[in-house]
């Protein structure tokens, strides 16, 4: 083998060599060709740029890739944020703060410090809405949103929940840390909200719940919704910190809707009746029926303790429907048993919901006519709140029943906060006063005075008015010195079972 | 008119008195990015008036890099190019050339000048 032949088989080697390099995924193997520039030269660097080619083309393979990937990341990611996010307020929504929650609860093992949640729900959002419409609405909530964000640390979550409900997770927090946290929570809603010309209120019941370590996640917010629901009933605007024992009530309540429910059903609600007198002659002029429940194991509940549960449940809608029948019914019995008597009238409460209640004309229509009851004997009760505070519909609703021939009563006033000027416009004919009004009224000449201002106003605005709370002699015969004309109270008599009312009429509290 | 040494002196470059430009790789040159560039600044710089055909002779060029040969993909003063070697390795490192990337003006491989030059005075 000459010189030349044996140094091109080393080159062939080495070529050899760089291809199994090459095949083995060393794409930026090469082989050094000769200075000679013959053929095989040729292949070296023809095979030397071919892996340039492919190293080149791998590399910008996994560059595309690369960037592909960043951008399905980064859109995944901003898809995830959206997903997450309350598209209104750019806060939190509720699928994000239960994340945040089980990441607080789970670092908590370690810091000791469990997570708190704070409920908000605004106090009269739905007036915003049903008077300035949607849009303001939706201004208010994105003007809470900035607050609520301003209130809290930059490493606590605020989402919406939804509506006008809205929360706070707060991490790594001691209890006083938290409760301060409330409070500028709150202190930041108590400015009032500038929306176009308006200004409206944007204040809200705030339940906290301080988290223990161990304490299950999806617990937090419950809880603090009950807290909430506290703040709520102990009169808005308020902070209420969970405590075990409002579990409990809320069990309770759950446990009284169900049976209410059943009860509204079946035979264990009753109606009592009190009656109206004409304070001159002691005549009796109407009965107020008032419900009453034959609780099986409990004994007669008090409407009290079950109406405020049925308002929130809505079952006071199938209450409101069943006093009216029942009442009518009984209406239609007495008159048959003793037609000589059929001039007082029926007194129903109606209730604020029942109001909106879709075939509440239809119904009080169909249940008179059915009975053969005149619609001027019925009187509907109505408190001065929800008289004060009546939308559109509402409106149209009173219009509508006084058109039926029915009577309209404003009940409970001087409970809420009237307005002088609502007493002319009211499409009312009597009201009745609170009993608050005339409690210590005998020996308080200033009350007395005061009480017989109210009772001419109500006489100037052409309205009849009815005391209730009568419990003496000396206020049944003071009202009637101040030239009022009806009263109800003890005084005239308890409220009545059906059976006993007759008797009752007949034999009336002689006047003083 | 003389050659002109370009950037870095691995070339030189001339207006023949042909009318063409001859570039000139010195043997055994490694081309690099920047030597490539130096080489076009100059075609350019002598084609201000008109695009003019050139040879470049490229025979016993030690290598090109890929991104000097990317450098030829854009467009200069030259209307067509003659690539002129000699051995199986010019033949394959101006077949990369051509097969990689796709020039801007007519261009191809040649190893022999007269050919080359009959092909470029084809244009004019």
């Amino acid at each position: 083998m000459s010189p030349e032949k044996g140094s091109e088989d080393l080159r062939l080697q080495h070529l050899v060599d760089g291809i199994v390099r090459l095949a083995a995924g060393d794409l930026e193997a090469r082989v050094e060709p000769s200075e000679r520039g013959d053929e095989i030269d040729a292949v070296i660097i023809g095979v030397n740029l071919l892996a340039e080619e492919l190293d080149h083309i791998y590399s910008d393979l996994e560059q595309r890739v690369a960037d592909r990937t960043a951008m399905l990341r980064r859109t995944q990611d901003e898809l995830e944020r959206m997903a997450k996010m309350d598209a209104l307020t750019g806060l939190a929504n509720r699928t994000l703060l239960n994340e945040r929650i089980q990441e607080a609860t789970a670092a908590s093992v370690e810091s000791g410090l469990a997570p708190a949640a704070l409920v908000l729900d605004l106090d009269s959002f739905k007036a915003i809405n049903d008077t300035l419409g949607h849009g303001a609405g939706d201004a208010v909530l994105v003007e809470v949103a900035t607050r609520l964000r301003a209130a809290v640390r930059a490493t606590d979550t605020v989402a919406r929940l939804g509506g006008d409900e809205f929360a706070v997770v707060i991490t790594e927090a001691t209890d006083e840390e938290i409760l301060d946290i409330a409070h500028r929570v709150s202190a930041h809603l108590q400015d009032s909200v500038q929306v176009g010309t308006e200004t409206v209120w944007a204040r809200a019941s705030i339940g906290v719940c301080i988290g223990t370590p161990g304490y299950p996640a999806e617990a937090l917010m419950r809880d603090a919704d009950i807290a909430m629901y506290q703040a709520k009933i102990q009169g808005r605007n308020t902070i209420q910190l969970f405590h075990p024992d409002m579990l409990d009530a809320v069990q309770e309540r759950s446990r009284i809707t169900s049976e209410l429910r059943s009860a509204i059903n079946g035979d264990e609600m009753a109606l009592l009746y009190q009656p109206v007198v004409e304070l001159a002659s002691g005549r009796v002029t109407g009965l107020e029926a008032l419900v009453r429940w034959h609780h099986p194991s409990r004994g007669t509940i008090m409407p009290d303790s079950f109406i405020h549960i049925a308002e929130e449940s809505g079952l006071i809608l199938e209450l409101g429907r069943w006093v009216l029948h029942e009442g009518v019914a009984q209406l239609m019995r007495w008159n048959t048993t003793a037609p000589d008597l059929a001039g007082f009238h029926l007194h129903i409460n109606l209730s604020a919901a029942e109001l909106l209640r879709s075939d509440l004309l239809a119904d009080i229509q169909d249940t008179l006519k059915s009975h053969g009851v005149a619609p001027q004997r019925l009187v509907l009760e109505i408190t001065e709140t929800v008289l004060m505070s009546r939308g559109a519909l509402e409106q149209q609703v009173l219009g509508s029943l006084r058109d039926l021939g029915v009577g309209l009563q404003i009940d409970d006033f001087g409970t809420g906060y009237s307005s002088i000027s609502y007493l002319r416009t009211l499409p009312a004919d009597t009201v009745k006063v609170d009993h608050s009004l005339i409690q210590d009224m005998c020996s308080n000449p200033q009350q007395q005075e005061f009480v017989a201002a109210i009772l001419q106003l109500i006489s100037a605005a052409g309205l009849t008015a009815i005391v209730e709370g009568i419990e003496t002699p000396e206020q049944a015969a003071q009202l009637q010195a101040m030239g009022c004309l009806y009263g109800q109270g003890y005084y005239f008599g308890y409220p009545l079972v059906a059976d006993k009312v007759l008797d009752h009429i007949r034999t009336p509290v002689p006047p003083r | 008119m003389d050659p002109v040494a370009a950037n870095g002196g691995k070339s030189s470059l001339e207006v023949s008195e042909d009318g063409y430009l001859n570039l000139r790789w010195l043997p055994g040159a490694h081309i690099q990015v920047e030597d490539a560039r130096a080489a076009m600044a100059g075609v350019n710089q002598l084609c201000q008036e008109e695009h003019l055909p050139m040879l470049v002779d490229m025979a016993a060029v030690g290598s090109v890099s890929r991104e000097a040969r990317a450098i030829w993909s854009i467009p200069c003063g030259a209307s067509r190019i003659a690539l002129l070697g000699k051995s199986p390795v010019d033949r394959v490192l101006a077949n990369f050339f051509l097969g990689v990337h796709v020039p801007p003006c007519p261009t191809r491989f040649f190893t022999s000048r007269p050919d080359a030059l009959d092909w470029l005075q084809a244009s004019s």
